[in-house]
């Protein structure tokens, strides 16, 4: 394995998605489209909710609009990385097949890839916490951070799983919405979890420990390590499946 | 010395059978030529030859450096000429110094020097298959092989890629080139004919 490869894979696959203009509004754009909707729209109305991750039985009393706008902070972060990363494998996958023909290894090129996107993580969850500072007082901002980036891992091996197993684009778009909205986007919204009929499902998706860990840290002064360890061991399970996949489709077959 | 040995080549995709135990073999400064049919299995034989896609049974040897043209010009839409350059010597292992005087050749020769900084997706379909052809050539291969080279070169481009394979042969090059028409078959030293997926 060759560091130069990785370094020049990693410069060319910043180049190629800052080049392309609808990447670069939907990382702007979107979560602050999202954050002033909710802004907007959601109540102000105090309510108390447990966290379910917390070991002790404790109730924490925020408006709903300020659960509302840390919830959507995690959903955006996690939606947006994992669309990227769909793209970073999926979009001329035909041309990275030719590098590897050429003599880059699989490795060498997922690693790239997956460097790409640990950058994009630690923008995009610097900015979403940038943006939500403005409307949330948030008790640990670096630990907020975290979890924000802790999503971005989760979602972006899961979308770099579905880039490498599935071809078509529209395809993994789907796959890319359907989870992420009602994994992301619904099932894992504090509200919604504290009355859910049953919660064990939602705590076996892939979102339920980042958006703890994040909830934890912008409301309470608990640890979240037991959800940072879950969510990262969640999100190394996507990595390794996607590796094995990636490898196994782009390695020369002689 | 074989630079290229094929043998027992077959692949089926279902119950269709493309290629029938195919074999050849290539020694160095040799240019070959397949031609067929659209539909003949022409690409397949090159994506097996080259370990894009694996064959049902047989073997491949080759030796040397691989240069490979695709019949798709495969370029990231996004990146410069020159990013291309630097992004596939990355792959073949070529230092700085020899990239830029081999990528500046290379520009020269074919033309396309002034589209350097260009975007792939600026450019033309001409243009583009140049640098397809180029990035084959890059790092001066011992075995090149080239799936409809000349599509899209204008008649200049057409002679001058011919003067450019003799070069390649006088140095030592082996070359194999699949098209679905073949002019000037004196060029070649054989040329197979891919029917009902064997090799005549």
């Amino acid at each position: 394995m060759r560091t130069k490869r990785i370094i020049t894979g990693l410069s060319m696959i910043m180049k190629m998605l800052f080049r392309r203009r609808i990447i670069l509004i939907a990382l702007v754009v979107l979560p602050l489209v999202f954050l002033t909707v909710v802004e907007l729209t959601a109540p102000t109305r105090y309510i108390p909710f447990r966290l379910a991750s917390l070991d002790i039985k404790m109730f924490i009393r925020e408006s709903l609009k300020q659960i509302a706008l840390v919830f959507f902070s995690v959903t955006s972060s996690g939606f947006l990385v994992s669309l990227v990363a769909l793209n970073l494998v999926q979009i001329e996958n035909d041309v990275n097949r030719r590098l590897v023909i050429c003599g880059y290894h699989p490795f060498e090129l997922l690693i790239s890839n997956l460097l790409a996107l640990l950058l994009l993580i630690v923008f995009i969850a610097v900015y979403i916490t940038m943006l939500i500072s403005f409307f949330v007082p948030i008790k640990h901002l670096p630990l907020f951070i975290f979890g924000l980036m802790l999503i971005g891992f989760v979602y972006g091996c899961y979308g770099l799983l579905i880039g490498s197993m599935i071809k078509g684009k529209l395809e993994g778009v789907f796959f890319i919405v359907l989870l992420a909205n009602i994994d992301a986007g619904w099932l894992q919204n504090p509200m919604y979890y504290a009355e859910a009929h049953n919660n064990i499902i939602i705590r076996y998706l892939p979102a339920y420990f980042p958006s703890q860990s994040a909830v934890i840290a912008a409301f309470t002064d608990y640890s979240g390590a037991n959800a940072i360890f879950y969510g990262t061991l969640y999100g190394a399970g996507f990595l390794i499946l996607a590796l094995l996949i990636f490898y196994k489709k782009m390695r020369i077959k002689k | 010395m074989m630079v290229l040995k094929v043998e027992n080549i077959a692949k089926a995709f279902g119950k269709n059978k493309v290629l029938k135990n195919v074999s050849f073999e290539m020694k160095p400064s040799s240019l070959y030529g397949i031609v067929g049919e659209n539909g003949s299995g022409k690409s397949t034989l090159l994506k097996i030859i080259v370990g894009e896609w694996k064959s049902d049974s047989g073997k491949i040897s080759a030796t040397g450096r691989l240069g490979y043209c695709p019949q798709q010009t495969l370029l990231f839409s996004q990146l410069t000429v020159d990013e291309h350059f630097r992004y596939f010597a990355a792959a073949y292992g070529i230092e700085k110094e020899t990239l830029i005087t081999r990528s500046e050749s290379l520009m020269n020769y074919f033309s396309f020097k002034k589209y350097q900084k260009e975007k792939i997706a600026n450019l033309s379909g001409g243009t583009q298959q140049k640098l397809n052809l180029a990035i084959a050539l890059l790092h001066q291969p011992k075995l090149l092989i080239l799936d409809e080279p000349y599509n899209g070169f204008d008649w200049d481009t057409y002679l001058r890629f011919w003067n450019y394979t003799q070069q390649l042969r006088d140095e030592g090059c082996a070359i194999l080139v699949v098209t679905h028409f073949i002019t000037e078959k004196e060029r070649f030293d054989k040329v197979y004919n891919l029917e009902e997926g064997q090799l005549k």
